[in-house]
């Protein structure tokens, strides 16, 4: 009598994609590039250490957080590190706006469907993914705190001198 | 099946509605929008319900109970 409930309940949790945690392999995606340039695909980044950021023009901690990944790159990349953040926003106009406002330098991704977000399994807005040489991913924060800076150049410079047999 | 059972069965699906398929936390953009608040003007607000209170000879009409004392 009541299994068709089951069905239900069973069918929704079935469908809700396995969210991506430290350890998996940070699955791989291919977007187009916002301005000029050729898609961004993660495995064209293999090598180097990934900070992955999910965000939005209408996400108000991505404020803080974009410039601040900025000068994280601009310390890290002579190593080997790349930001790559990909755009949730459904309409471009309103990422340009805000990246006008909050200019960065490193590439941004542009998923208007949300269809990568849903493959990582995000649970808040913005999420970042730390991805190291090889394609796992090493830390994940949902939410953006200033101390989370701190974390990931502590993750970062780990990962850096795990690379050099340190 | 019988009929009622059959209705009593889509109710319960459709009228599950919203909390089959949540809000993901990408597409809450359209849900931020300053016009998508609860009080999209406090000061309009503020002002609305000072005329209010002050025409009615209420104090409290929102959030508190009040009565018609005057004293406004």
């Amino acid at each position: 009598m009541q299994l068709w409930r089951f069905g239900v309940l069973l069918a929704l949790v079935a469908a809700r994609a396995h969210a991506i945690e430290p350890g998996s392999v940070a699955p791989e995606f291919n977007l187009a590039r916002l301005g000029a340039g050729q898609p961004i695909a993660l495995s064209d980044l293999r090598g180097k250490i990934v900070l992955i950021d999910f965000w939005a023009s209408w996400c108000g901690p991505c404020r803080e957080s974009m410039p601040l990944y900025d000068k994280l790159r601009a310390e890290f990349a002579p190593n080997g590190f790349e930001v790559v953040a990909i755009n949730l926003d459904e309409v471009q106009t309103d990422a340009e706006a805000f990246l006008a406002r909050h200019p960065v330098s490193y590439p941004v991704g542009l998923d208007p469907t949300g269809d990568t977000a849903k493959t990582f399994g995000l649970v808040g807005m913005p999420s970042s993914y730390l991805v190291d040489q090889v394609g796992i991913v090493r830390a994940r924060h949902t939410g953006f705190k200033a101390k989370h800076i701190d974390e990931l150049r502590h993750q970062i410079l780990g990962l850096l001198g795990a690379a050099h047999g340190l | 099946m019988g009929c009622k059972t059959l209705t009593a069965l889509l109710a319960g699906l459709t009228l599950a509605g919203c909390t089959t398929t949540p809000v993901q936390p990408w597409e809450r953009g359209r849900l931020a929008r300053w016009d998508m608040q609860w009080d999209s003007d406090p000061l309009q607000t503020a002002m609305d319900e000072h005329i209010y209170f002050s025409k009615e000879g209420s104090t409290g009409r929102v959030g508190t109970a009040g009565g018609g004392c005057g004293c406004n």
